[in-house]
């Protein structure tokens, strides 16, 4: 019949059109919350491998940096439900994030060579900052969180017990130094933290225009400046975190460990890599 | 003869520039580039100099072409009709002045002064640099860029306007249609199917028009169904933030506060919507 053409229900509009506002809005708030201030956390925690050495009450253990950190380490994992914490506060919104911004960054191409403005370098290094990352959270969770060690050269296992060595050893690569492809992964660390810090400073400072809290020019500047300031702190706490663990000795620090451990339990877990067992004098 | 105005020219003889320029016969034709020498008087323009290259249309090999076909129209960067790509920056062709765009003195060849004219990206070519701008005045209908006072009867004076509010707006009414924003802008892409248009990017000079009827005291009638475009597919979330709209702007519109502006009523009108919306 003719006329069923015209009856037919009017074609619904793709999914991602339909929920455009919603989607468009949750990528940017969960860029902010819940990633953006787990990232300024995380940061903070992994950086007291350096600051921690200040702490004159963990500079007793031998290595306060060691110290702090294995105390940040046992506070997380104390932490109630911290599965369901890690899988709806961390995993599935970073998944979201980054499936919807990688598709979002396909929507545009960029044109730096004809309008090489400085806010235009900005977006093109969001976008590339976003790809880079998405790789290098992968590679960190899994390698780091999952245990998938067939990546990590000399392949460490990391150990919530031993948290510092073991990283450590993760990123130098073996247990006694520093290897080629240790190397390489603590290169690689270093690009995609400053990175994912930048991604941060400035998805902070496109969403206050986004959602509309800096409208004029002079508040897009001062927003600037705030982002800028954040970034710098974070990017200090990002490198001083690396460096501080890619410069660890893993066999010192597992001492550090070991000796914290006994004051605590009588008999210490071995759950670190054969690798990471210390040499007791 | 050069006299002491804001516009003189920087040199006072005629020199020879060279002038390359992206031909295409039509829509879907190939592209080529001709290469013309002209003779450029000083105070010269870039109109000027494809007057006389349509008089004299022989390349620089002494082969003889059709005449280069361009718009232009008030030649006082107030239509922006004659926008095109000019060294490869978008801008109107008609305040392009020669002496600004190409003040190398040295004679065409290489290392001499050479200016390019290629058509807009962003927009479907109907010949030579002559583009179809159809898609901007569709955006400009879908978030209806108007006051609506038509009528069969008197509506009565219009609401008193402070000269704050007045020249606030008046920078954003000064918009000339000429499509520097999107050409320039790394989120506006060109699409030559009409029936994607109505989902894609509708770029910084249509949100800036939006913001400024829904500023209007009349205007803001449209208000909500102007941010319901704005909030769909292709509406100011689409915006990267890279802001060279407002840098490539020749009327310097303030571009990317109209851009926050958009986001905040946006923001504000999902909240409204979500609460007491059906």
């Amino acid at each position: 019949m003719s006329e069923t053409a015209h009856e037919a229900p009017a074609k619904q509009q793709p999914f991602m059109q339909r929920h455009h506002f919603l989607l468009r809005r949750l990528h940017s708030l969960t860029g902010v919350m819940p990633i953006g201030v787990f990232l300024i956390n995380h940061l903070l925690t992994n950086s007291s491998v350096v600051w921690g050495m200040i702490d004159p009450k963990a500079g007793k253990t031998g290595h306060g940096g060691v110290a702090t950190f294995q105390h940040e380490v046992d506070f997380i994992h104390s932490l109630p439900y911290l599965i369901i914490i890690e899988i709806f506060g961390l995993w599935l919104p970073i998944a979201f994030h980054s499936v919807l911004g990688v598709y979002y960054a396909t929507t545009g191409r960029a044109n730096n060579a004809r309008y090489p403005f400085q806010d235009n370098w900005r977006y093109t290094l969001q976008r590339v900052s976003g790809y880079v990352g998405v790789l290098f959270i992968f590679y960190h969770v899994a390698t780091l969180r999952w245990g998938w060690t067939f990546l990590v050269p000399g392949g460490t296992r990391w150990s919530a017990e031993y948290a510092a060595s073991t990283l450590a050893q993760t990123l130098r690569g073996h247990a006694s130094g520093l290897t080629l492809a240790g190397v390489g992964v603590s290169l690689f660390y270093m690009a995609g933290v400053s990175l994912l810090v930048f991604h941060l400073a400035n998805g902070l400072w496109t969403a206050a225009i986004t959602w509309g809290l800096t409208v004029s020019r002079q508040a897009q500047r001062r927003w600037g400046y705030a982002c800028a300031g954040l970034g710098a702190a974070l990017m200090a706490m990002a490198w001083s975190a690396v460096i501080g663990f890619a410069t660890l000795d893993p066999v010192r620090a597992r001492l550090v460990e070991e000796s914290l451990r006994s004051a605590h339990r009588a008999e210490p877990a071995l759950t670190a890599a054969p690798d990471a067992a210390p040499r007791r004098p | 003869m050069p006299t002491a105005t804001p516009n003189a020219p920087t040199s006072s003889r005629s020199r020879t520039v060279r002038f390359a320029i992206v031909r295409c016969d039509g829509p879907g034709k190939p592209e080529r580039t001709e290469l013309f020498d002209v003779p450029v008087e000083p105070g010269a323009n870039i109109i000027s100099c494809l007057q006389w290259i349509a008089a004299n249309p022989v390349t620089i090999e002494g082969v003889r072409t059709t005449p280069p076909t361009w718009d232009s129209g008030c030649l006082e960067e107030v239509c922006g009709s004659c926008t095109m790509n000019i060294n490869g920056r978008v801008r109107q062709a008609c305040s392009a002045l020669i002496d600004a765009v190409s003040p190398s003195t040295t004679p065409p060849g290489p290392g001499g002064a050479t200016i390019t004219l290629e058509p807009m990206r962003k927009f479907p070519v109907v010949r030579d640099l002559c583009v179809d701008r159809a898609r901007f005045f569709r955006n400009l209908e879908r978030i209806k860029a108007w006051v609506p006072v038509d009528g069969t009867y008197s509506l009565g004076a219009g609401p008193t306007e402070s000269p704050d509010h007045q020249a606030t707006r008046y920078a954003l009414s000064t918009c000339m249609t000429c499509g520097c924003c999107l050409e320039a802008c790394p989120q506006f892409l060109r699409e030559d199917k009409p029936e994607a248009w109505d989902t894609s990017f509708v770029g910084a000079a249509v949100i800036s028009q939006a913001v400024l009827f829904n500023d209007h005291p009349t205007g803001a009638t449209l208000k909500p169904q102007r941010l319901d475009v704005l909030s769909g597919p292709g509406g100011v979330n689409d915006c990267g933030n890279s802001q060279n709209c407002v840098k490539v702007c020749p009327k310097e519109i303030p571009l990317t506060e109209s851009i926050g502006a958009a986001g905040r009523q946006v923001t504000v009108h999902a909240v409204k919507k979500f609460f007491s919306g059906r």
